[in-house]
């Protein structure tokens, strides 16, 4: 008797079955509706606004003219801005995937409460905003500061640190560090101890290894955080502004100089949309990286 | 869906039913930081206190632009009541229609404004006037310089902080510049002053000082810079004596803040007795007291200390810079800086 009524409850919830498409398509729609109105609807916006007419002293035209996109590739500042800025954010890339990686390759072989205590380390500076690590980097920098300083002191003309674009690599390097480490560790997950261990069993040397074996088999990592930090650079806007000095011209930067000083409207959503066709790109890259290394 | 529908609703009701604890609340949009703290001493908290039915909630923001792109963003149900903004971009917004006219019938003290109060084109008139000024540390130039010449002194090399345009400070320093190099009308042509300016850049340390000019140039980042003189005389008072400010030899040129009254504004009528109150000669004199801005109203009576450390003074000296049609203009002279002055600096 009690069995049975084990085996078959009286009360059972009506079921509902959805299917796996119908579950799917549930679970998505919250984001996809709060993606279409915090993103997709303002980026048409923005759209529609680089089509508008910006006229003298900040006054905008509700028509359709090409104006703002046409003087974008007629005008060498803006070419110039464009190419500056992809390679300044590409040296920042480098330079962050250069000091990142041997951090990352030793966190990833490390272990236990060590591991812990490290990953720890490297994740703290996220917990202090961007504006203050600058305000640091500013004071580390300066013409009175401490590296300037033990420049002079040893004998040689200190070059100069900030308010140039050495300042703004520099900053952006440190500040974008942590991204890379956890990119690069979330994509060693193939790099396996026991191939490095048959490496070296078979006569290559700690070099070859290196070329050979650990190299290849992080690229995952590789690429997922050059493109993170890619993104995040050409996107970067507050570093540059404090350690640019007005010398620096970047996409960011003059974006908000159009937006918030010139008020020209138009050609900001024009140079905004520009940025989102750069990051598209870079995902391109992305993607055919991943292609070719499966 | 219904519950959540009326939840909203109620809250709402509630919400606008919570708020007027007085008569009526006029919101007004100005600068926020010192400018917020001066001007809430010295002209909004004794206007409430002789208006007690009417609040007066200041909502400061940092620049003209910004207070621009809010106004554009409540078109069509406008929060904001008043806003003071500099004139150019109080052009923009009179041209998109933001903006009522403010004339005698709004206040009779708009008769006595003095004649460059008012611009062609712009609903608002000046409630303030401010002047470039040149600003250095006292430790490190010892003796006060008299002249714009200073900024070009090879001894300050890498010690010079110059704010650059699209900033109105640069725009200012090109007309000044085109005047000191024997140019002639700004209006037709700023050659000479870029030329200038050029042989300036390599003194430069930044053209973007932050937070603003002044810090830099207190504590000593910097020697030499330029800056508007209402600001720069608070700070040199809270610098401790290292902050000095000179109105050059060869003068300078006027910035102009306007105040608007915006079109549809919730609360208009006691918006307008609230810009009544602003330009009357009284406020205008304790606003100057206070913070060092020139006094729009020509019947405003300042004392000497106070008329000293403003560029009243020294009216014969200043150009008169029309800033409608340097809006006008903007553009070309911020190409011809990113082209042909800032690349020198580098």
């Amino acid at each position: 008797m009690s069995t049975a009524a084990a085996a078959h409850p009286p009360y059972s919830m009506p079921r509902v079955t959805l299917g796996r498409a119908g579950t799917a398509t549930l679970l998505l729609l919250p984001i996809a509706l709060v993606n279409a109105m915090g993103f997709i609807v303002p980026v048409l916006n923005l759209l529609r606004m680089s089509f508008y007419e910006a006229l003298a002293g900040g006054g905008i035209r509700e028509t359709f003219t090409l104006a703002s996109w046409s003087g974008l590739f007629r005008d060498a500042f803006y070419v110039d801005l464009i190419v500056n800025s992809i390679v300044v954010s590409l040296s920042i890339t480098f330079a962050t995937l250069l000091v990142s990686y041997p951090i990352a390759l030793y966190l990833h072989r490390s272990s236990g409460r060590w591991r812990t205590f490290l990953t720890v380390l490297v994740i703290s500076p996220l917990l202090t905003s961007a504006v203050v690590r600058t305000y640091g980097w500013i004071a580390l920098l300066a013409d009175q500061g401490p590296i300037v300083g033990s420049i002079a002191a040893l004998g040689f003309t200190p070059p100069r640190l900030m308010f140039n674009t050495t300042g703004v690599v520099i900053g952006l390097t440190e500040i974008l560090m942590p991204y890379m480490i956890l990119s690069l560790l979330a994509g060693f997950g193939r790099l396996d101890p026991r191939v490095e261990e048959a490496a070296m069993t078979l006569g290559a040397r700690p070099s070859q290894t290196f070329w050979r074996v650990i190299l290849p088999l992080t690229v995952p990592g590789i690429a997922l955080g050059c493109l993170l930090c890619f993104v995040l650079a050409v996107s970067s806007f507050i570093t540059p502004k404090l350690l640019g000095g007005g010398r620096v011209f970047l996409l960011a930067t003059e974006i908000y100089d159009q937006a918030i000083v010139t008020l020209n409207w138009p050609l900001a959503a024009t140079l905004s949309m520009l940025v989102l066709i750069i990051f598209g790109a870079a995902l391109a890259v992305y993607a055919r990286v991943l292609r070719v290394i499966e | 869906m219904s519950k959540l529908c009326t939840l909203l609703a109620v809250s709402g009701v509630a919400l606008a039913i919570s708020s007027p604890a007085f008569a009526e609340t006029v919101t007004l949009a100005a600068y926020s930081g010192i400018f917020q703290d001066h001007y809430t001493k010295a002209v909004v908290e004794p206007f409430m206190k002789a208006n007690p039915n009417i609040k007066i909630e200041f909502y400061g923001m940092p620049n003209s632009a910004q207070m621009l792109g809010t106004l554009r963003a409540q078109k069509a149900a406008p929060q904001i009541d008043i806003v003071i903004m500099d004139v150019s971009v109080a052009k923009a917004g009179t041209d998109e229609g933001l903006f009522d006219k403010i004339d005698e019938s709004v206040s009779k003290n708009v008769a006595d404004l003095y004649p460059a109060a008012r611009a062609e084109g712009v609903g608002g008139v000046a409630v303030t006037f401010d002047n470039l000024v040149l600003l250095y540390n006292k430790e490190q130039v010892k003796t006060a310089p008299t002249s714009w010449n200073a900024l070009w002194d090879k001894q300050y090399a890498g010690k010079v902080t110059i704010p650059a345009v699209p900033d109105i400070q640069g725009t200012t320093l090109t007309i000044i510049a085109n005047k000191m190099a024997g140019g002639d009308d700004y209006k037709k042509s700023v050659e000479a002053g870029i030329k200038k300016l050029g042989e300036l850049a390599p003194n430069v340390q930044t053209w973007d000082p932050k937070p603003d000019v002044y810090t830099p140039i207190a504590n000593g980042q910097a020697a030499l810079g330029i800056g508007w003189n209402a600001r720069a005389q608070v700070y040199a008072d809270t610098s401790g004596g290292k902050l000095g400010v000179v109105l050059p030899q060869e003068g300078s040129g006027f910035q102009i803040n306007m105040i608007n009254l915006v079109k549809n504004a919730p609360q208009s009528a006691a918006a307008k007795t609230f810009i009544d109150y602003a330009l009357k000669p009284e406020t205008q004199a304790a606003f100057t007291e206070e913070m060092f801005y020139a006094p729009t109203n020509s019947k405003a009576k300042i004392s000497p200390t106070a008329l000293s450390r403003t560029a009243a003074g020294a009216m014969d000296k200043m150009i008169a810079i029309d800033w409608i049609a340097v809006a006008g203009i903007r553009d070309a002279i911020t190409e011809q800086w990113r082209r042909r002055i800032i690349p020198l600096s580098r």
